[in-house]
């Protein structure tokens, strides 16, 4: 990492002004949450929207880190997400905790050991 | 379960829902410990966890106690908060910084649409926009889950119960994550740094709807795509085409066959 990172008060108005850009979107959302109906075609796809972006958010962060996940390789990422998930539909209750469990401590183990 | 093989036609969810929802809770109150309950399970557990190692990502990288602290705080919101200091690390400028913070987040405007329209009318009122600070990832996948079977004059108390637990708890998951950096193996970091993604990935199998599984799905195969073309915008772009590809095929197709929404 070069040694170029943002100094003085520049950090600081960095922060303020994403702290204001997040709080924005929170607020802009309720403000249109107001005119929307539950059952409406726009809250349809609205839904379908935000968990589209979840999921982008969700598959970027194992697939494509940035930082100390990336030392890992991709498919060993790969592998132990299908495992996670595997246990966790190996009940109709859904198993997230040992799930959860079973996932961390794969990765803990494989940074453990190699 | 037993009693829904006996009704063929219809989803045993729906049962479920029917039957409780008219009394989950006594109170507000009852609604409020309830949300702190479920929070208190695998929500506060991930989240801390990624908290703890995004004050440990902020040590290592020599970033200012206080800036890594505070972003927990008035932010709280991780993913904004790893692309804040990914920016901050790699010296991009300060407008660069607040407009791919502010992209990250646009999922809040949505997030914030479909989960306080459940609300109860007299429940959306101005006081939503303190409230919302409390809406984080982790939040709103639980509530969108439980306020089905919560009856709605009670779902902002829960709601309350839920993203307060996680909130505060953010800010010593922070601290702590900055201090011990260095002094836990790398190993335990990586599992820190995980938890996150693979928490969201676990609740995907949770959601019923066709039409937003068809949403995940595509998400899943056009985010790549789109992050290698351009990282900032990514999570806008794919959202509204997976998501309105996803509303169609529900709309055009899915609706029309019997059985097979969710």
């Amino acid at each position: 990492m070069m040694n170029a990172s943002l100094q003085g008060w520049g950090l600081w108005v960095a922060l303020a002004g994403a702290c204001l850009g997040t709080y924005v979107c929170r607020a802009v959302g309720v403000l249109l949450s107001g005119r929307i109906n539950q059952d409406s075609e726009i809250f349809r796809w609205l839904a379908a929207v935000t968990y589209a972006m979840v999921a982008t958010l969700t598959v970027r962060l194992i697939l494509l880190p940035v930082g100390l996940l990336a030392t890992v390789p991709m498919w060993i990422r790969i592998l132990i997400c299908v495992l996670s998930v595997g246990v966790m539909m190996s009940s109709p209750k859904r198993r997230l905790v040992p799930a959860l469990l079973t996932g961390t401590l794969l990765l803990v183990s494989y940074g453990a050991l190699s | 379960m037993s009693s829904s093989e006996n009704l063929p036609y219809l989803d045993p969810s729906e049962i479920l829902l029917e039957g409780s929802a008219a009394q989950r809770f006594k109170s507000r109150s009852d609604a409020f410990w309830s949300g702190i309950r479920d929070a208190a399970g695998a929500p506060a557990v991930v989240l801390f966890s990624g908290m703890v190692g995004f004050g440990a990502m902020g040590r290592t990288n020599g970033i200012d106690g206080w800036f890594t602290a505070l972003s927990s705080l008035l932010m709280f919101a991780l993913p904004g908060q790893v692309v804040l200091l990914e920016m901050v690390i790699t010296g991009s400028s300060v407008l660069a910084i607040a407009l791919a913070v502010t992209l990250t987040s646009t999922r809040f405007v949505t997030m914030t649409v479909t989960l306080f329209p459940q609300l109860h009318e007299k429940d959306r009122n101005p006081s939503l926009y303190a409230h919302v600070h409390l809406l984080a990832m982790t939040a709103w996948a639980v509530s969108m889950k439980e306020f089905a079977s919560i009856e709605s004059k009670h779902r902002l108390s829960y709601f309350i119960g839920l993203g307060l637990l996680c909130w505060l708890i953010s800010l010593p998951g922070t601290i702590l994550g900055y201090f011990l950096a260095g002094l836990v193996p790398a190993a335990v970091t990586l599992g820190l740094v995980f938890i996150n993604p693979l928490f969201f990935l676990l609740t995907f199998t949770e959601v019923k709807p066709w039409v937003n599984r068809i949403a995940i799905a595509l998400g899943c195969v056009l985010g790549p795509i789109f992050t290698v073309l351009d990282r900032d915008t990514s999570l806008l772009t794919t959202g509204l085409i997976a998501g309105t590809v996803a509303y169609l095929v529900d709309r055009k197709l899915l609706r029309k066959k019997a059985g097979v929404i969710g």
